[in-house]
């Protein structure tokens, strides 16, 4: 069976699994959510590894040339002849790092989640029925259903914040949950406008046969804004952040990692996949901006963060902070940058995931997300505590995790790009200098909140001991440090896709393509000047 | 043209049921008559249905018999069966029976006039598949008064109630109005063309500009447009709706509305497009745009601050009615270096009105269960109705977000087709509209999603068991919901072959 329909299918049936499940069984409905999502995980391990061996099933071999771009695993089938709709799915290489990304916060996250008990099957349902979207967005070659499932994406948010989230001091749910699902659900509707365009043009749904097809100058440059801006404020890019951090905030735990996670990266994905490569003309004359914008990604939410109290908060400002990087790289437009891009997607959310589940474990106990409230918490949790200490390091960009291979990539590229040209080299300044804000702020968090004298309410606080509680902190270590030791592993895969993308915009791969992996790879043993904080 | 019977044989069943549910009320002891006359309603009306899908008649039967019969006669009117009708009639009487069965928490409360309701119900619905086939000025007329008159009465069937005689007492003078400003626009129609067949006033509108038929156009398209509750012709909506026993507004909200779009399409089709074709021709897509925009303003804007439910629904009503109009404007417009295409803009509009229909009775069925028999439609009766009955909250949750537009639910598809159809004629205003108008309407239906599924059930509400009627109404709107959202290729090439069907006329 394709690999991608047991990805997509594996969470969906779980689902439909648990409308049966009477709601007083608990444990089968964690039961089912493990095996559903733990399906889904390895067959994306699979996948990743498979991947890049697999043949290009909708190329004949004497069509296909070495470093071509072609979508793999592809199964499709009609779905409403009478428009042209077809159900199709297939990935390339940035798929199938993303893919991997969402099977591996999904599957901890469900762990994670064990802890709720309160309406549990109402909260998997919701839970399994966004990682569908998510799968689905992106495995989708078919422009309707790519829309389709991200609408799914976004909605059980409102759920799973609205129901299960929690009001603090910082932020208001009922708020945040409202904010983030109108403002993600403006930028969707307005791109959809733009897609429809794109469809009304063209003609087809079908998303393989719209990357070859040229689009007129006016028509990229009118309709590029709608569908950049539309997934750029999922990303989220300043200034259309704000629903981000108050949306961390609210939600609980499992839903904060899937929502720095992976939906982020939906709207990273969304720019990649569809903006840039439908529109190459217009990305050409825009991109540079967005090189300037993200910047303020870069620096001001990280200034925001300094100032930050709650520790959602502060991880919420720093994923937008972090995700100016991967707008930086994809701006970028040279092969190492948009490499970099995906790879710190991939790092991104795998350290957020692991920095929000941290944060769950222990504001289940202490109630407590403020800084000034905590403090010498090690003393009680050494294990949740040394990984949170791994998280941050991996954060701010230290040796060994796949955060700084992919930063650093990432800022090479800007460095290089003929793109980014015009501003001089500032943008790729400014993002030197965002790594050392965001040493700042999680130095300082972490100092504050597990080491320091520590308050008796806070000793009778528990240490992740079961071997369940710890497996999905170990998962998610475990990938950061070893993707940060072989990041060749992810940018071999990614690369075709990557390159397809930058030789359609750039017209070339730019300086230093051939030697990306090799590169990237060999940073990392040497000593980066801006870590001597 | 002969008198074909055969092809009204579906509608002859109605009216049987309907008479059959006022003679089984006779035959009964008071009391007992709840359940039998709605199954006798329900059955008639589902062996409507069954007929309509099975047999498909195709052909075109008189129905009105006017001065003349001879062949060359303008007064000769004709009543079509076609894939178009076959479609809006099996919509009908799909609507219908789902209202019927929906109704049965409430009928069976009644104490009296269970054979009346049921049998002006079916005469309302009979109403609306007779408007399906409608070729002309003159059926056009008596049809929809068969809907209207009707509805009035059951607006007001409360008879104790205040609010309920005032519905039907206000319904009854604004349908009034536009009952007369209707026939105002059929005799200027027909005094300028000599003409009451769409067919013939379609070739007089091809001819040079003539101002008395342009406005006896107007008049019959505002006579439309009051049905469909468009601006600036929707103000009996919100309170009829809030006045109205529950059942009968979901009747209003889905079969009454059909009627109007009904009228539309063929209207458009057969007089409007030629119109926008003609040579200095009347700026209809502008006109039906902005009264379309209007609409879809007012209506989302409108419901955002409304507390009661009922009145939720009637804004909400009048915001579909403008994504409908949307539709209509996209029917008849023609983008610039091409032919008149109305297909894909009148599949957007049948499948749009389909889905519709099975996502607002859905919600209406569970009005009913809530507020039809405490009377409260305040958002408080409505708190943690998820806890109170999983079914239930399910239910309108998937209502509510398949009436805003979310996948993977029917009104996502519908909404989908018409911005398409939108963009297709350029009209990219329109359309970034309309998309905009979906994060509206997500605003206050999530307002209600949260009272449903995040705040706590009131201090001693009960548990709601929904009784099997109900439960059966339930469960085909969630499947038809979920269906038609997911698998929705069958259903959209049936509502493509309908709108073929209209192409193809004469």
């Amino acid at each position: 069976m394709n690999p991608l329909l047991v990805i997509l299918l594996a969470p969906a049936l779980a689902a439909l699994a648990l409308f049966a499940v009477p709601e007083s069984r608990t444990r089968w409905v964690r039961g089912i959510s493990v095996v559903g999502t733990g399906i889904a995980l390895a067959a994306a391990l699979w996948l990743f590894v498979a991947y890049p061996s697999a043949p290009h099933p909708d190329l004949a071999p004497e069509q296909w040339r070495a470093g071509d771009h072609a979508y793999k695993y592809v199964v499709a089938t009609d779905w409403v002849p009478s428009i042209g709709l077809s159900f199709k799915l297939g990935v390339d290489g940035i798929g199938v790092v993303l893919v991997l990304l969402t099977a591996f916060t999904i599957f901890t996250g469900v762990i994670v989640s064990f802890g709720i008990r309160d309406r549990a099957k109402e909260y998997y349902i919701s839970l399994l029925a966004l990682v569908t979207g998510v799968f689905g967005v992106f495995m989708s070659l078919d422009l309707f259903f790519y829309y389709f499932f991200y609408e799914i994406a976004v909605i059980p948010m409102f759920l799973l914040i609205g129901i299960w989230g929690s009001t603090t001091r910082t932020v208001d749910k009922r708020y945040a949950t409202m904010k983030l699902v109108l403002l993600l659900s403006t930028g969707a509707v307005l791109a959809l406008v733009g897609l429809i365009a794109t469809y009304a043009t063209a003609g087809t749904f079908d998303m393989v046969a719209l990357e070859r097809h040229e689009f007129s100058r006016s028509f990229q440059l009118l309709w590029f804004p709608f569908v950049f801006l539309g997934f750029a404020s999922l990303v989220p890019m300043w200034p259309f952040h704000s629903w981000s951090p108050a949306g961390h905030a609210a939600a609980p735990a499992a839903v904060s990692m899937l929502h720095a996670g992976v939906l982020m990266k939906l709207g990273a994905y969304g720019v990649l996949r569809i903006a840039c490569t439908y529109f190459p003309d217009a990305a050409a004359t825009y991109l540079p901006w967005v090189g300037l914008l993200c910047c303020m990604n870069i620096v001001y939410g990280g200034l925001v963060a300094v100032s930050q109290r709650d520790m959602k908060l502060i991880i919420g400002y720093s994923s937008s902070s972090h995700m100016g990087y991967v707008l930086l790289g994809i701006a970028s437009m040279t092969a190492l940058g948009v490499q970099g891009a995906v790879f710190l997607m991939f790092a991104h959310g795998l350290m957020t995931a692991l920095a929000f589940s941290l944060i769950g474990w222990f504001y289940d106990q202490t109630h407590t997300r403020m800084v000034d409230d905590l403090g010498g918490l090690m003393k009680v949790m050494p294990f949740v505590g040394v990984c949170f200490v791994i998280a941050s390091m991996a954060s701010a960009g230290l040796p060994g995790f796949a955060n700084f291979v992919s930063e650093l990539t990432v800022i090479v590229g800007a460095w290089e790009s003929p793109m980014l040209a015009r501003w001089h080299k500032i943008p790729a300044i400014l993002a030197v200098w965002g790594l050392v804000i965001t040493g700042v702020y999680l130095l300082r968090a972490v100092k504050d909140i597990w080491f320091g004298e520590i308050s008796p309410r806070w000793a009778n606080l528990v240490d992740a001991r079961k071997p369940v509680e710890r497996l999905p902190f170990v998962i998610l270590v475990g990938a950061l440090v070893f993707f940060g030791f072989f990041p060749q592993t992810i940018l071999r895969v990614s690369k075709d896709g990557a390159d397809q993308l930058v030789r359609r915009v750039a017209g070339d791969l730019g300086p230093s393509a051939d030697a990306s992996p090799d590169r990237a790879a060999s940073a990392e043993a040497g000593p980066p000047a801006e870590e001597g904080r | 043209m002969d008198l074909r019977l055969d092809l009204l044989l579906p509608e002859f069943v109605v009216a049987g049921a309907a008479l059959g549910a006022i003679v089984t009320e006779l035959l009964l002891r008071a009391g007992r008559r709840a359940r039998p006359t709605a199954l006798t309603a329900a059955l008639g009306l589902a062996v409507a249905l069954v007929l309509l899908l099975v047999q498909q008649p195709e052909g075109t039967a008189m129905l009105v018999r006017a001065v003349a019969d001879d062949a060359s006669s303008p007064m000769v009117t004709g009543w079509r069966s076609d894939a178009f009708s076959v479609f809006m009639r099996a919509l009908a009487a799909a609507g219908g029976l789902l209202v019927v069965l929906l109704a049965v928490p409430y009928t069976r409360r009644m104490d009296r006039g269970h054979g009346e309701f049921h049998a002006l119900l079916l005469f309302a619905v009979l109403g609306v598949m007779l408007v399906a086939g409608v070729q002309d000025l003159l059926s056009l007329f008596v049809c929809l008064e068969l809907v209207t008159i009707n509805s009035f009465v059951l607006a007001a069937f409360k008879r104790n109630d205040l609010r309920s005689t005032e519905a039907g007492l206000k319904y009854l003078v604004i349908g009034a109005l536009s009952t007369a400003i209707l026939l105002l626009g059929i005799a200027f129609v027909y005094g300028a063309t000599g003409a009451v067949s769409f067919a013939q006033i379609g070739l007089a509108v091809g001819g040079a500009p003539n101002a008395l038929l342009v406005l006896g156009l107007v008049l019959v398209l505002v006579g439309m447009l009051f049905k469909l509750g468009a601006v600036p012709f929707h103000v009996w909506i919100p309170d009829v709706y809030q006045g109205a026993p529950s059942p009968v507004v979901a009747f209003l909200s889905t079969g009454s509305k059909a009627a109007g779009v009904i009228l539309l399409v063929r209207f458009g089709h057969a007089v409007l497009m030629p119109s926008v074709a003609a040579p200095g021709g009347v700026p209809w897509v502008w006109l039906l745009g902005a009264i379309a925009l209007i609409t879809l303003l007012f209506g989302t804007l409108g419901a955002i601050s409304q507390r009661s439910i009922k009145r939720l629904f009637a804004y909400s009503s009048i915001g579909h009615a403008g994504y409908l109009l949307m539709g209509i404007t996209a029917m008849v417009a023609v983008r610039d270096g091409a032919g008149p295409d109305p297909v894909p803009a009148t599949t957007a509009i049948l499948f749009y009105l389909l889905a519709f229909f099975f996502t607002n009775l859905t919600a209406f069925a569970v009005i009913v269960l809530v507020s039809g028999l405490s009377g409260r439609h305040e958002g408080s009766s409505y708190a943690g109705l998820a806890r109170r009955s999983p079914l239930v909250g399910l239910a309108l949750l998937l209502a509510l977000l398949s009436l805003a537009g979310v996948p993977p639910l029917s009104g996502f598809f519908g909404k989908f087709l018409v911005l398409a159809a939108l963009v297709g004629k350029d009209l990219y205003g329109l359309a970034i509209v309309g998309a905009l108008g979906v994060v509206v309407s997500l605003y206050f239906y999530l307002l209600w999603i949260r009272e449903i599924f995040v705040s706590p059930p009131a201090d001693g509400a009960p548990a709601l068991r929904p009784g099997p009627w109900s439960t059966a109404v339930l469960a085909v709107g969630i499947v038809a919901m979920v269906g038609m959202g997911i698998f929705m290729g069958p259903f959209h090439t049936w509502a493509h072959d309908a709108a073929r069907s209209l192409v193809a006329l004469p």
